[in-house]
């Protein structure tokens, strides 16, 4: 093609692209800015804080520094800690057993769900989403009045010798292990619903046909159709089971601290933004790397495109 | 389909099945049990609590701002949502786009949820700080929450309707214009009667989100706009469980319920009357 004739057919497909973006942005355009406006660049001034000094009333001041970077390593006024790293790795292990246990509870719950006559399975899969529509507080409250030591849960753990008497499951890490597994349990079983509602079920006849075991079956034919609605779980759990702030709060105590919680104490009680912004950073970081980890998985898999704008 | 699956799987699909509701169910009946519980000036079980409940002036002005936020945030959030979701499905291209009108109208919507909420909320609280320092305007209440709720609301919103008008024939955009419709009738006579389903789901979805969340809440609040959740937060710090917070939790539970119940019912009576195969 020469240039006398792309040239016309160019600036044509040029300027209905430009319309086209002009009314984008005039009918998107308010939402977009509320956005930009309220979130974009409040966090990108919380992330610029970390950068800062700390004053003696736990705001930012000049000059720029690393300083808060290398509180997070560790090195306070008191020589070096490891309790930022504790804390660190706790965060990721708690997320990591949450999103597993929530894994190993999903995939039996979906496949009863499926396995149902049509007209029941909307009713069912709405009823094991409903908890998680109510306040993540009143939730977690929930779990408090059945851990605590005079719960009768504690009572059966006590007199099975779990714990020792009047100790209660709360507060720690398995009380906070078990409010993270139920209040995310509905993030994984919404998209593995999606992958196993389309899956193909000729190919486990196919499997079957050729003499396949259960497990087997259950690996070769339904789970690899399931993995990208498993992969969009566990980034739906992981992520914000790895960042919570209420749970840790509420059942966990000193001893099971987490990101969420050591975080927020340098914005409220004892403030120190500058640090708590560069523990921030650290948290997105480890989120960042997760989520696109698993979203490069999921676009290997040619799986997850539906659900994205 | 069911056939295929051998009855032993099927029972034992159900063994854990049944265990993982009543998991799901047993924490929130147990706060709907303990608000009737007895307590030393009450013997027996009694609805004392939500007495106690409906005349504490604390809760009824939390419950108060919390209907307002729910209500005016949803509102909001539903509007610019709506606009969202329908410009990002008429006027980009389905692969591509360039930074504009690509990339760049996608990460900005993802934003706020995948953005963890701690960080969403301290950020905002941030935010707030400084333009109230130098401006004097939006200092911490009612008004700065509801621009966070709107901010986290709008994107699933824009889901919702995207959704919907994803499905939708370009070619009835052509027909009305064929017809003269100007992009305003296009909007108001086949947009509108289209995303209505959306709307209603995304306003209801958007005044479930605004209930739900406390992180956000919690960072954005001024000490004279305590919401229901920050009330029972608070109240638990200071004094653990007592009957009436367990009567709000129900009240908070009941209403979540029902909203949804409502929800639901709207959307399927809708896609009966339009004959569309039910998604959900």
């Amino acid at each position: 093609m020469s240039d006398t004739t792309a040239g016309p057919v160019k600036t044509q497909a040029q300027s209905e692209g430009f319309t086209k973006a002009l009314r984008l942005w005039m009918t998107a355009g308010p939402g977009l800015f509320w956005i930009i406006l309220f979130l974009l660049i409040p966090s990108g001034v919380m992330l610029g804080i970390a950068f800062f000094t700390n004053s003696d009333f736990g705001s930012p001041v000049l000059p720029l520094s690393l300083s808060s970077f290398w509180e997070v390593l560790g090195n306070g006024i008191l020589g070096w800690s490891d309790a930022n790293i504790i804390t660190l790795i706790r965060s990721l292990v708690q997320a990591g057993v949450a999103t597993s246990v929530t894994i190993l509870l999903a995939y039996p719950l979906v496949f009863f769900i499926i396995t149902r006559p049509a007209n029941m399975r909307p009713v069912l899969l709405l009823f094991a989403i409903l908890p998680s529509w109510t306040n993540q507080v009143v939730r977690t409250y929930a779990w408090m009045q059945l851990l605590n030591p005079g719960a009768p849960l504690a009572h059966l753990a006590q007199y099975l010798g779990i714990i020792p008497e009047h100790f209660g499951l709360m507060p720690g890490n398995f009380a906070v292990l078990i409010g993270l597994t139920y209040n995310y349990l509905p993030y994984m079983v919404v998209p593995l619903y999606a992958a196993a509602e389309k899956l193909d079920w000729t190919l486990v006849e196919a499997g079957r046909d050729l003499y396949a075991s259960g497990p087997r079956l259950f690996l070769n034919t339904v789970f690899p159709q399931t993995l990208p609605g498993l992969l969009s779980g566990i980034i739906l759990v992981g992520i914000p089971a790895f960042g919570d702030y209420v749970v840790p709060q509420l059942l966990g105590g000193d001893k099971a601290m987490m990101m969420g919680s050591l975080i927020a104490g340098q914005f409220t009680f004892s403030p120190n933004w500058p640090y708590g912004a560069a523990l921030t950073i650290i948290m997105l970081v480890f989120t960042c790397v997760g989520l696109l980890t698993f979203r490069k998985l999921t676009q290997r898999l040619g799986g997850g495109e539906g659900a994205m704008l | 389909m069911s056939g295929n699956i051998p009855r032993a799987i099927q029972r034992a699909l159900l063994s854990v099945s049944l265990p993982v509701y009543v998991l799901l169910y047993a924490p929130l009946s147990i706060i709907a049990i303990f608000s009737f519980a007895p307590t030393l000036h009450h013997p027996g079980p009694n609805v004392a609590a939500y007495g106690l409940m409906f005349h504490d002036p604390q809760v009824m002005a939390a419950l108060r701002r919390s209907i307002t936020l729910a209500l005016c945030s949803a509102a909001l959030g539903t509007l610019l949502g709506t606009l969202m979701g329908f410009g990002l499905s008429r006027f980009r291209p389905a692969k591509g786009g360039g930074l504009w009108v690509g990339t760049l109208p996608s990460l900005i919507i993802y934003l706020p949820i995948i953005m963890p909420s701690l960080v969403f909320g301290i950020s905002e609280m941030i935010f707030f700080n400084y333009v109230n320092q130098y401006t004097g305007l939006l200092s911490a209440g009612l008004l700065t929450m509801g621009i966070a709720h709107v901010t986290f609301q709008s994107p699933y919103v824009a889901l919702v309707v995207y959704a919907r008008l994803a499905g939708l024939d370009p070619n009835l955009f052509e027909a009305s214009h064929d017809l003269y419709a100007n992009a305003l009738k296009s909007f108001w006579y086949l947009i509108v009667p289209v995303v209505r389903p959306a709307l209603i789901g995304g306003f209801l979805l958007a005044i479930t989100l605004s209930i739900d969340d406390f992180t956000i809440s919690f960072f954005t609040a001024g000490p004279g706009s305590v919401t229901l959740p920050l009330y029972i937060y608070g109240a638990i710090a200071r004094k653990g469980s007592s009957p009436e917070i367990n009567a709000i939790g129900t009240l908070m539970i009941a209403t979540v319920v029902g909203v949804a119940l409502l929800y639901y019912v709207v959307t399927r009576q809708r896609e009966r009357k339009l004959n569309i195969p039910t998604v959900a």
